[in-house]
């Protein structure tokens, strides 16, 4: 009997279900799209952040000052200390090394450069005299595990752009800095000649950099190279690092010395900078690791704003749509009061009526929540594909979730309806009143 | 005019028929429209705060003289400073000059002399905006703001090199000339400022013997990468003698960055948006089909279908207009109280928000009540026999 009047209700007022059951679906449509989308911003803005380039430095620990003006480093290049280029590869073993999305090394050197037209150097026509930049492109870093990794300044330095192309690792190729470019005369395709300490080398340009700050006025060729006229073979004064990394929350500021053990495991498997700089000491000796504040603080700050700002969002699509759809089940509890009536007349207690009506609206919440959740889902897809080009990461939270809040609203929103309801005199009721 | 008067006290019956019903309408509607009115408000408040925000990263435009090169580092002149424009209509540029020399310094009277490079700032409190975000340096950020007379601010590197605590006089020597400092704090920034003390720009210019130069001038400017662009048009005619250029990092990085956090922003706004308004409307909707049989004994009394329509469309207007005015003002409100909880400053209220939030609930309303439209082919007989 109980199925049966359950039944009858749906096959026999269609229309009314629909446009509950509509109210509810779009709602919980809102709510999982909202959901889904601002679980998954996080991670997808984390990886944007990128584009701004390295958030550690690491140097050497025993290394002089640098000094530094606009970026050209004014000190001679047998000054201060290196670090081997050979342990790079233990950076991929430490426990957030996926966090690790690139590095790079770097050696500067002065360097005369001038090109083929101008013969010797000592004939200043195009001779100039520039910084030049060794660093890895594209370069294949083997990792003690076996594997191999490959990364480069194009990963560190996103921002750099490179007319023509960049320079194969490990050539006698280079870029040249769009200003030097200017200033010298160099061109896409001529050989550029560099005095070093031993032999002249002979560097073909393939491509021209701009990015916008000292570069600009450098030459970058291979690490080798810049190794060579310093005269370091195999090392490396500055490394680039950038990480994906979890913005720093008050437990991450804290001084990792002070943190009693339990707390430290915490703090070192959270991939906080900070930890990450840590891990990366342990595996490179001799180096200090520094946090580039600027880029990994006004990320942390902007990312967690944001990421705020989605959740309200996101909370206020929740509220709407469960007002929406209690005041959608309300009416419909309300409209039926004729009935109700009838049901008491006819013996029913308060409380079978109650769960009769209950049952109903339960039906109700879980096909619309159903039907709101694959068109939630659907709407989520296609939000994260045109702004992130990929789809959210399918979540049972969100369906749990989106189940969940539409029994708890429809409930909600017919329980005031019900509770007048079953106060209800039939009399009355039935005769109209 | 019997009929206006009569048409009103029906309106006034059915909407004070059940309070039951009213309430739950006007929730429906008021929610709709303070979330509307919310999102809105707090959409174009937040795109503004994020260019703020973005101003964390340090500055985003530097002016440096035309033939600054590895060569010559020239200099320019102070005034440079003066031509640029500080307010925009995205807000202040906030603007610092330096001077940048290298210099032996060594802890007064006889400490170990060790190069670095100082920073001649001006402002010199700028220093403390660098600093804020530093956990270890906010503490000291208080005091970079008062800069004193002979007052310096120390990279933690150079710091640790020299051995110096707070208020130790040092002594900076280019060549001849000298001039001496006290430590007032430390700057822990992972940049270079880490291997630099910045001192007032005067000390640095007398230190150098080059009074009113300056190397560069370092930018904050606010606003969308658009309207950054144009100001360094704007700059590179006004300083014909400078090299205007975006820092290129940061520029492109939150060109980017801007566009893909406004676009989910616009994007889920406007998804919640159209969402809670056919949420709405099929609440709206839900409610107004069970007006059968008012619309049955209408219509046996004489009452034309298009009267009786305009009847109850009238009846969803008001509502939308009562639902739509105290929504909207609880959603700017609301808005405001939000702002606040995520950017620290509570959202402007915009003032266009409210009509147009009311106008939409409105709009809303009448929509959902447009199936009653399908009312008009209901006989009254079927409905006093009590067919359904």
């Amino acid at each position: 009997m109980f199925i049966r009047l359950v039944a009858d209700s749906f096959s026999r007022r269609p229309r009314h279900k629909l446009l509950t059951g509509a109210a509810l679906a779009l709602g919980m449509a809102v709510a999982t799209a909202a959901l889904s989308v601002s679980l998954d911003v996080g991670d997808r803005l984390a990886r944007e952040f990128r584009s701004l380039g390295a958030n550690l430095l690491v140097t050497a620990q025993a290394d002089s000052l640098p000094l530094e003006i606009g970026g050209v480093d004014y000190r001679p290049v047998n000054a201060g200390a290196y670090l081997p280029e050979s342990d790079l590869g233990k950076l991929k073993t430490i426990f957030w090394r996926n966090n690790i999305v690139g590095f790079a090394p770097a050696v500067e050197a002065p360097v005369d450069a001038w090109t083929k037209s101008s013969q010797t150097h000592l004939t200043p026509a195009v001779a100039a005299h520039a910084t030049l930049i060794g660093t890895w492109v594209g370069h294949v870093v083997s990792v003690p595990d076996g594997s191999t990794y490959v990364t480069g300044i194009e990963k560190t330095n996103p921002w750099w752009q490179v007319d023509g192309r960049w320079f194969k690792d490990g050539a006698q190729e280079c870029v040249v800095g769009k200003s030097f470019a200017a200033r010298s005369g160099v061109k896409i395709g001529s050989a550029l000649k560099i005095k070093t300490p031993k032999e002249n080398l002979s560097l073909f340009v393939t491509g021209i950099l701009s990015g916008g700050a000292s570069e600009d006025d450098a030459i970058v060729a291979p690490i080798a190279i810049a190794q060579e006229i310093a005269g370091k073979p195999g090392e490396y004064r500055r490394l680039y690092i950038s990480a994906l990394t979890k913005p720093e929350d008050e437990f991450g500021r804290r001084d990792p010395n002070t943190l009693a053990p339990a707390d430290y495991e915490r703090w070192y498997c959270t991939p906080y900078i900070s930890s990450i700089a840590l891990q990366i000491k342990q595996v490179l000796p001799g180096a200090d690791v520094r946090v580039i504040r600027r880029v990994a603080d006004g990320e942390g700050a902007i990312l967690t704003r944001v990421r705020s700002l989605l959740w309200l969002v996101t909370f206020a699509s929740l509220l709407a749509a469960a007002l929406a759809v209690g005041a959608s089940s309300a009416a419909s509890v309300i409209e039926r009061r004729t009935e109700i009536g009838l049901m008491k007349a006819l013996g029913a207690g308060s409380g079978t009526v109650g769960f009769l009506l209950a049952a109903e609206q339960l039906l109700l919440a879980l096909v619309g929540g159903a039907l709101g959740y694959s068109l939630g889902i659907l709407l989520a897809r296609l939000v994260g594909q045109k702004i992130f080009g990929v789809a959210p990461a399918f979540s049972f939270l969100v369906l749990g979730v989106i189940i969940g809040l539409a029994a708890v609203v429809t409930l909600l929103g017919s329980a005031i309806p019900l509770r007048r309801a079953s106060r209800f005199e039939p009399a009355p009721i039935l005769r109209g009143e | 005019m019997p009929d206006r008067k009569m048409f009103w006290r029906i309106i006034r019956r059915l909407l004070a028929a059940n309070r039951g019903r009213l309430f739950v309408i006007l929730l429906a509607l008021g929610a709709g429209a303070a979330i509307t009115a919310a999102l809105l408000n707090l959409q174009v408040d937040a795109k503004r705060r994020l260019t703020t925000e973005f101003r964390a990263f340090g500055p985003n435009v530097v002016i440096v003289p035309k033939d600054s090169s590895l060569s010559t580092s020239g200099t320019l002149p102070e005034s440079a400073a003066r031509s640029v424009p500080i307010h925009l209509p995205t807000g202040s540029v906030t603007l610092s000059s330096a001077l940048y020399v290298i210099a032996t310094v060594s802890v007064a009277p006889s400490g170990k002399p060790v190069s670095a490079v100082i920073r001649g700032s001006s402002p010199f409190a700028v220093v403390s905006v660098l600093l804020r975000s530093s956990s270890t340096a906010a503490a000291n950020s208080g005091e970079a703001n008062q800069p004193a007379e002979n007052a310096c601010v120390v990279g933690v590197r150079v710091a640790q090199q020299l051995n110096a605590q707070q208020n130790t006089q040092l002594v900076l020597a280019n060549g001849k000339r000298h001039e001496s400092c006290h430590v007032v704090s430390f700057q822990k920034t992972g940049g270079p400022e880490d291997d630099q003390i910045t001192i007032d720009l005067r000390a640095a210019q007398r230190l150098v013997g080059l009074p009113d130069r300056i190397s560069v001038i370092e930018l904050r400017v606010p606003g969308a990468p658009s309207a950054i662009e144009t100001l360094i048009a704007d700059l590179e005619r006004r300083i014909p003698e400078a090299n205007v250029r975006p820092v290129r990092q940061f520029t492109e990085g939150e060109a980017k960055i801007y566009n893909r956090i406004s676009r989910i922003l616009s994007y889920t706004v406007v998804l919640v948006l159209v969402l809670t308004a056919l949420c709405v409307m099929a609440a709206m909707t839900n409610v107004a089909m069970e007006r059968r049989n008012d619309v049955g004994l209408m219509k046996a009394i004489g009452g034309a279908t298009r009267r009786v329509l305009r009847l109850f469309l009238a009846e969803a207007a008001l509502l939308g207009l009562t639902g739509g005015i105290l929504g909207a003002a609880v959603g700017i409100l609301l808005s405001m109280w939000l702002g606040k909880a995520v950017f620290g400053i509570a959202a402007r209220p915009r003032l266009i928000v409210y009509p147009v939030a009311v106008a939409l609930t409105i709009i809303v309303a009448i929509a959902g009540a447009f199936p009653l439209r399908r009312l008009a082919n209901i006989r009254p007989a079927a409905v006093f026999r009590g067919e359904t």
